[in-house]
């Protein structure tokens, strides 16, 4: 097996390459 | 969020002793029939267990599934039927049926029913934990995960397992497209509302919450939709709250809508925006007493006396006055008759099934134990004969509501 990279976290990214949180809403707050 | 949601009775089913006398013709086979007496009663005891955890409850069901697919998958590398399926009767009843069970010979049969009711189970877990005082965001997560793994597990019944079944499910009972259908929306549209909640909480933009309260009033309208040609003394009651449901985030979709259109300027077409939210508010009000008027199978939910609803109703009011004070002082705009139509696309916070998978094969259910079971031996004996066990309803564990806390996710 290949050496993780980073550390595991709840952060993936959607369709559009933006960073979200397990909720599906964008890491940063755009208000 | 203590009576938030609706959540109809779980299924309730006969005890099962899994004795075939005769049949089970070797120490392993008869380990087997054992063991998935008692991770079935497990399982079971589970349901109404209120210190039951996700883990647990998966712990369960795999321990039960593992042995059970002895009984379904072919074992003897032929791609003929187990010669086990249809060797025992399966009773289960149905959520909106009361307690007229449904009966079958057949393996495939108790898979469903019983998947049906762990997540009917993540259903009520999730209900019971948005109940709760003070939600952290690790609960939150929880809340939202466990009805994705009930979306999923729905869903895999639908489109893998369902299909399987010999005699097809009759009208109105849970395993027919429409209750199932109506299930899995249901599922996404509430792990859809804790995103709302999120999102709110987390003052992301209004767009943003705009769209995705306006999708999540499709879903309820689409579920609402799938069961109208239902009974209606089976199907009303859970119909009317997919129905306030809707009114009440169209109210929110209208009321961030508003937000955003005054933010680009156009302040008469907010404020026709945020009138039409007070009347789609006022509507769900109306539709909450209605929903809790019906008689129908289910706990009632209280929606109207919950801070999350009670919230929405001040937010339309101060937004629209703020927005006819800045009319009268600045744009001076005609508020347009119609109200602006919402034609939303949510980028984000759209809630998917988790993908279902039942778990592997157990090591007990080997090739050579599955040749010592004997169909020929037991079909001669008596006892043979299946014994009629009585349905009992699930004693289900009350909803204590708790103090509301205004549904704070974050």
């Amino acid at each position: 097996p290949s050496i993780p990279e980073g550390i595991p976290s709840d952060s993936k990214t959607n369709k559009d390459g933006v960073l979200v949180d397990e909720f599906g809403l964008p890491q940063i707050p755009a208000t | 969020m203590a009576h938030w949601f609706h959540r109809n009775p779980l299924k309730a089913t006969a005890p099962v002793s899994f004795n075939f006398y005769g049949v089970a013709g070797s120490p392993a086979a008869n380990k087997i029939c054992n063991d998935l007496r008692t991770t079935r009663a497990r399982l079971l005891e589970m349901f109404t267990d209120v210190t039951c955890s996700p883990e647990i409850m998966k712990n369960a069901t795999d321990a039960y599934f593992s042995l059970l697919q002895g009984f379904i998958s072919s074992l003897d590398g032929t791609t003929q039927e187990n010669k086990m399926r249809f060797i025992q009767n399966f009773k289960w009843t149905d959520t909106l049926q009361g307690n007229i069970p449904s009966a079958q010979q057949d393996a495939v049969f108790e898979l469903v029913s019983m998947a049906f009711n762990v997540a009917l189970w993540y259903t009520k877990f999730a209900s019971r934990l948005a109940g709760k005082e003070n939600i952290t965001e690790a609960e939150a997560k929880d809340v939202h995960r466990s009805l994705k793994v009930a979306a999923g597990i729905f869903k895999n019944l639908k489109e893998v397992h369902i299909p399987r079944l010999i005699t097809p499910a009759e009208k109105g009972r849970d395993l027919e497209t429409r209750a199932i259908d109506a299930y899995i929306i249901q599922c996404q549209a509430e792990a859809q509302e804790v995103t709302i909640a999120r999102a709110i909480e987390l003052k992301h933009n209004a767009t943003l919450i705009a769209a995705l309260a306006f999708e999540t009033a499709n879903f309820y309208q689409k579920a609402n939709q799938t069961l109208n040609t239902l009974e209606p003394e089976c199907s009303s009651k859970w119909r009317k709250y997919f129905l306030l449901k809707q009114h009440f985030y169209i109210a929110y979709a209208y009321c961030y809508y508003g937000q955003t259109l005054l933010a680009s300027d156009k302040c008469g077409e907010a404020i026709r925006a945020l009138q039409e939210a007070e009347k789609c508010y006022s509507c769900a009000e109306d539709q909450c007493k209605e929903y809790r008027q019906t008689k129908g199978p289910g706990t009632t939910a209280k929606p109207s006396e919950q801070l999350f609803f009670l919230k929405l109703g001040g937010v339309i009011k101060n937004t629209l006055e703020k927005c006819q004070r800045e009319n009268g002082f600045i744009y001076f705009h005609k508020v347009p008759a119609e109200a602006p139509l919402l034609e939303l696309k949510a980028s984000y916070g759209l809630a998917e099934p988790i993908p279902f998978e039942l778990p592997p094969l157990s090591e007990q259910c080997s090739a050579e134990v599955y040749a010592t079971f004997d169909l020929t031996k037991g079909a001669k004996n008596d006892k043979a004969k299946p014994k009629e066990e009585e349905v009992r309803p699930m004693k289900e564990p009350d909803l204590k509501p708790q103090k509301d806390t205004g549904c704070v996710v974050s």
